[in-house]
């Protein structure tokens, strides 16, 4: 069967540097092809050059639509190719003053050259395929009203009611919580199969290749690396690259040994029969202590009430019973002002890219916490900027550049720095991973670990990954529905998981293992 | 101009435009220093020429009905509405941004009072309010009336804006692990007033340059030998038809003092109360 697209040598050259090196691919009516590497990889050049978007770069080599003639790929507007597009985490694809619904049917009228009634009932349509995917009048809000997996689902509808012959996919899962990403995963072959569109899927984890299956194209420096199908690289990578790249993310040990008994460091949180949920039926409290140096995760879906347990322990919402003591201060009878004092011992590392003010400057942000609680010299500031700084490979940047300039893994990065320099009891530590390739994972775990070691925090890991919560922590609560479903060791509730929901937060990062086979070469 | 409206322009055309109006203001700064050099005659000096001379070589702007010269008079006029502009910003800036700002940050209900309050004022036209503010406090307070009349908006505008800050994830977080409300204040006013500190006070000069000389105009403000543009046009109303110098370049000066304030904004409007 002939390709329904060819790209022969194709080369990107950007800003005097070259972006895509002489790349050639040729897609398959219904096949499924990763290109797997870190950001400035090539993959996005590659997406926009299929997608038929102009670039500002000189472009090299040619594309061809099934047995049609071979186009010049900087002339090349998609013409003949019926294409989707699902958006990246970081993109914005609808506008704020429209509803998603008449967004997605404007979309959908162009595409199939239908009235957008028409258009509108497509996307229902859609929707209905789609199990688990809200009602049609969900949509009918503004962007901004709806959550990232609701605008998810929105996108997923609106490229299917399309019905591509290509989509193409700038890795739109990595911002979903593991057990949405694997359903979602699911979904995108169960439509494959369905519509047979190809689907080019950009990837920075190696988890969503698991999922995805298909043919893998690791990229690097706009390099091809490695190619071949995940039932050869999941396992034997010919290219070092490859190796690391697959070894880098968290992953889920199923056999990991039960960590020794409590260290008797003091304890920064004492909880004492805390009801922390209103109105939940019937009531729950909790029990519990946390020692300095040691780790303890929330794990759950977001809702489950995770944050609403993690806010009653700082004191950041009134609690219905019970003591919380924290750094041996009961909470409980401290005015705002004091409560805001104690806080001050706190730390936050979050996958949220609006933690940091954007308007403030590296070295400003680092060293608030010193300058906010702490009347020092200077120079004893300075130190503590540049050793932290040092610490999490970010001394090298100019100390003037804001915030919003930084890229979303110098921003984690510096949320660690930030941490370190304020020597805090306990550090509430929210999906640190979120958004990031395997690399910067890595990287942030292993400093991570380094702060815990070196500066002794108690950490609070808040996740809904729970390779996450095992790469961090060694206790762990299950939460569901508000309330806590399991708890224990992590090493034994991944063994021998009772709860299942618990089961399922498992099974979607079990390692090694792939959804059903999607069709290849259509 | 909307957020949206802005983004239309590219930010190499807005510092060419922010560029162009603050060399206009310079140069208008620079002939008010060398008033005394430009102006051949004092203030209010009449009979210095044949009434209603056209301009000339001897009297580039012509003269007025009394026989001034047009071009001192406008030179001490264009002196004396900077000045009062001048007044009437910081009195806007103090009474309108950073009242606001600090407002937002209130105990209970207090801040919510005020910006309710405040947003009544400024649906109320600027112009009437410092006529109101003339009136209750006297002519000599027409300057402060000017200021007082553009705060309203400014006021709500930096309220809004300290609010939505305030509910940002970042100021959240901060909150969360101890960092006190004056350092978040501290925060948001250097970051607000060092990246937009020009650009409201750009476009408050304009707005408070054409309330002084409106209400001037209507004989509410500036009293002789201290004439200001618009007390210049409202007396040149007579011969106005018959001498279009006597008011058209007092009027020429006002519209480019007003346009290079407003370019110097690169004509942004802000964000709409």
């Amino acid at each position: 069967m002939s390709a329904l697209v060819t790209l022969d040598a194709v080369s990107v050259r950007a800003r005097g540097e070259a972006a895509l090196e002489n790349f050639s691919l040729a897609i398959a009516p219904g096949e499924t092809v990763v290109l797997l590497g870190e950001p400035d990889c090539g993959k996005d050049e590659i997406l926009q050059l299929l997608a038929g978007v102009p670039l500002k770069a000189e472009i090299a080599g040619t594309i061809r639509i099934r047995d049609g003639q071979a186009e010049r790929a900087a002339r090349f507007r998609g013409r003949g190719l019926r294409t989707a597009y699902l958006a990246g985490p970081y993109a914005q694809p609808f506008s704020p003053h429209a509803s998603v619904a008449a967004q997605a049917a404007r979309v959908i009228a162009r595409k199939l050259d239908a009235p957008r009634p028409s258009a509108r009932a497509e996307f229902g349509a859609a929707l209905e395929r789609l199990a688990g995917a809200p009602p049609l009048a969900t949509f009918d809000a503004l962007p901004g009203a709806l959550g990232p997996e609701m605008l998810a689902w929105g996108l997923f509808a609106a490229a299917f009611a399309g019905t591509p012959d290509l989509l193409l996919a700038d890795d739109p899962l990595s911002r979903l919580s593991p057990t949405q990403a694997r359903a979602m995963a699911a979904l995108l072959q169960a439509e494959q199969k369905r519509l047979g569109f190809a689907l080019v899927y950009a990837a920075m984890s190696t988890e969503v290749v698991r999922w995805l299956g298909g043919r893998i194209v690791v990229l690097r420096h706009g390099k091809v690396v490695e190619e071949g199908p995940l039932s050869r690289l999941a396992t034997a990578q010919a290219h070092a690259y490859t190796r690391t790249l697959f070894r880098a993310a968290p992953s889920l040990t199923l056999d990991a040994e039960k960590p020794r008994s409590q260290s008797r460091a003091e304890p920064v949180l004492q909880v004492h029969a805390l009801e922390w949920r209103k109105n939940l039926e019937p009531r729950e409290t909790v029990t519990f202590e946390l020692r300095r140096g040691r780790a303890l995760a929330f794990v759950g879906e977001k809702g489950s009430g995770r944050h609403a347990l993690m806010r009653a322990l700082l004191g950041l919402e009134r609690v219905e019973a019970g003591h919380v003591v924290l750094d041996a201060v009961d909470i409980g009878i401290l005015s705002e002002g004091m409560l805001m004092r104690l806080r001050r011992r706190v730390a936050f590392v979050t996958g949220s890219d609006e933690a940091l003010d954007p308007r403030m400057l590296l070295w400003d942000t680092v060293t608030e916490p010193l300058r906010a609680h702490l009347r020092l010299p200077r120079g004893v500031i300075a130190e503590s900027r540049e050793a932290a700084l040092k610490r999490v490979g970010m001394a090298g940047l100019k100390g003037d550049v804001p915030v919003a300039a930084l890229s979303p893994f110098d921003r984690r990065r510096l949320q660690v720095a930030r941490a370190i320099v304020g020597a805090p009891l306990l550090a509430v530590i929210d999906e640190p991973f979120h958004g990031l390739d395997a690399f910067a994972q890595s990287v942030m775990r292993d400093l991570l670990r380094e702060f815990r070691e070196s500066e002794g925090p108690a950490f609070l890991v808040i996740t809904s990954d729970v390779a996450v919560a095992q790469a961090l922590a060694e206790d762990a609560f299950v939460f569901a529905g508000g309330r806590i479903v399991e708890r224990g060791s992590l090493a034994g509730i991944v063994k021998a998981p009772k709860a299942p929901q618990t089961k399922r937060l498992i099974e979607a990062v079990r390692p090694q293992e792939t959804l059903s086979p999607p069709p290849s070469g259509g | 101009m909307s957020a949206a409206a802005e983004t239309r322009v590219s930010p190499g055309l807005r510092t060419a435009i922010r560029a162009a109006g603050l060399s206009g203001l310079a140069l208008i700064a620079i002939a008010v220093s060398l008033t005394d050099v430009i102006a051949r005659a004092p203030a209010d000096a009449v009979g210095r020429g044949p009434p209603l001379t056209p301009p000339s070589a001897a009297f580039p702007f012509g003269t007025d009905i009394l026989g001034r010269d047009v071009l001192s008079e406008t030179a001490h006029a264009l002196t004396v509405t900077l000045a009062n502009s001048g007044a009437a910003l910081a009195v806007a800036l103090a009474a309108g941004g950073f009242a606001g700002f600090l407002a937002a940050r209130l105990p209970f209900r207090s801040g919510f009072v005020l910006r309710w309050a405040m947003g009544i004022f400024a649906a109320i036209p600027a112009l009437l309010l410092a006529v109101l503010i003339v009136g209750i406090g006297g002519r000599d307070l027409w300057a402060v009336a000017a200021g007082l009349a553009a705060a309203p908006a400014g006021f709500v505008r930096a309220f809004d804006r300290a609010r939505r800050l305030s509910a940002a994830p970042h100021a959240e977080y901060a909150r969360a692990s101890g960092i006190p409300a004056s350092t978040l204040l501290k925060r948001d006013l250097v970051h607000e007033f060092r990246d937009t500190f020009l650009s409201i006070a750009a476009r408050g000069l304009a707005a408070v340059a054409i309330t002084l000389s409106t209400v001037s105009f209507f004989g509410f403000g500036a009293v002789p030998p201290h004439r200001d543009l618009g007390l210049m046009i409202a007396a040149a109303r007579p011969t106005y038809l018959a001498a279009w110098w006597t008011a058209g370049f007092p009027a020429l000066v006002l519209v480019l003092l007003i346009l290079c304030a407003r370019l110097a904004a690169a004509l942004e409007e802000g964000e709409r109360p």
